[in-house]
């Protein structure tokens, strides 16, 4: 008989992290990750007003100079992610497992499928019916609005980036995007579709890990808080 | 492939495990890295690509990064990326050397490496620095089983 193994996972609840912040922490963690020198660890926090661009660099998908993103108050960013360009900002809950598809025998597609499940359960818990996009859209959906988007990168086996839901963004900026370089479609936020009354956002990033931790098969998460201090140190040892 | 897709979809509507289990294909007198890369070695020049295990994990691939003509590979690192499911997924060489030769083919028809993994999908040419090295390489039947164990483990 095969004995399922009890998997568990880090969960750092960070709150809001300039996205370069961000970037070089997952750097450092998926190194970490590779030696075996950290556990699977799971990155919850927002943004602040902040677009980014994929591997591609599908630069013609911004649809302002990037001189005004400034002027709005937002910035852009280059990474090496899946996907193509979308924004982050307040009120949209991200997380970036940094975990190991080796040790769970996960390729890319059913990684993003499990991502992708994780959103939709979470839409569920709101009485909202979402689904995955059809074959090259991948995301969540609610009709035919998009409300969670995802962009990963899988390097020696160790995922970065990962995936933003909308729980109450402010929709405007997704204006000066063909986002996620789908013309013809929109976003949505859970506030707009649901018709339940939203609690703030920290319980809909803990339903959201839960929901995370559900379709990967986590059993026993540790949660560490006052996370920030550790980027401190990220920073002074640079 | 059609019918299958719809047996899936509706077997998760309805929360019941689908028996998915396809198998890929192997070829004999390939040599095997166990992150899926495949190498054709011809005296000291090697051909490289990712096998069909892999394609069929990453998904549609929709984009490849390839090297530059003359960069170095090295053995277990990476050379270059594709992009599948909004996931960009490093290749490893599976063998050390000097590219000589690129699929350009691949900027303009990425679905080669899902369709033709093994010929026409191929990715890079290299002149090996040290033939040597593919003999620490999987034959054919140790990466299959290699294959068997990986998707046993979920």
């Amino acid at each position: 008989m095969r004995m399922r193994l009890q998997r568990s996972i880090e969960i750092w609840k960070m709150g809001t992290v300039n996205y370069l912040d961000a970037l070089k922490l997952q750097e450092r963690l998926v190194s970490d990750r590779k030696i075996g020198k950290i556990p699977d660890t799971l990155l919850s926090l927002q943004h602040p007003p902040t677009y980014t661009l994929g591997k591609r660099r599908t630069h013609h998908n911004l649809l302002v100079p990037e001189a005004d993103l400034q002027t709005m108050g937002a910035e852009l960013h280059y990474t090496e992610r899946g996907g193509d360009i979308t924004f982050h900002g307040p009120h949209q809950a991200i997380l970036y497992p940094i975990i190991s598809l080796r040790e769970i025998g996960l390729g890319a597609r059913k990684y993003v499928e499990n991502l992708e499940q994780t959103m939709i359960e979470l839409a569920s818990l709101y009485g909202v019916q979402a689904q995955a996009g059809e074959s090259g859209e991948t995301g969540v959906w609610v009709r035919d609005k998009k409300i969670g988007a995802i962009g990963v990168r899988i390097s020696s086996g160790i995922t970065s980036h990962g995936l933003a839901f909308n729980n109450d963004p402010d929709l405007n900026y997704f204006r000066h995007i063909v986002p996620c370089g789908i013309a013809d479609k929109g976003v949505t936020s859970l506030r707009i579709v649901t018709e339940v009354e939203l609690p703030g956002d920290e319980v809909i990033h803990e339903q959201l890990v839960g929901c995370f931790a559900r379709s990967f098969g986590f059993s026993t998460l540790s949660w560490k808080e006052n996370v920030s201090i550790l980027l401190t140190q990220n920073k002074r040892c640079e | 492939m059609a019918s299958r897709l719809w047996a899936s979809r509706a077997a998760s509507f309805l929360k019941i495990s689908t028996f998915h289990r396809r198998f890929s294909s192997v070829l004999k007198d390939l040599k095997y890295a166990d992150t899926h890369e495949w190498v054709k070695a011809d005296g000291t020049s090697a051909t490289v690509g990712i096998t069909d295990h892999a394609q069929d994990h990453l998904g549609d691939v929709v984009y490849v990064e390839l090297p530059d003509v003359g960069a170095s590979v090295t053995q277990g690192s990476s050379f270059g990326a594709v992009e599948s499911v909004k996931a960009t997924s490093d290749i490893n060489s599976p063998i050390s050397g000097k590219v000589i030769e690129v699929n350009e083919e691949l900027s303009s028809s990425p679905g080669l490496v899902n369709a033709r993994p093994y010929d026409s999908g191929w990715i890079i040419k290299v002149e090996m620095s040290n033939s040597g090295e593919v003999s620490s390489l999987m034959d054919s039947e140790q990466y299959s089983k290699f294959c068997e164990e990986e998707d046993a483990k979920h």
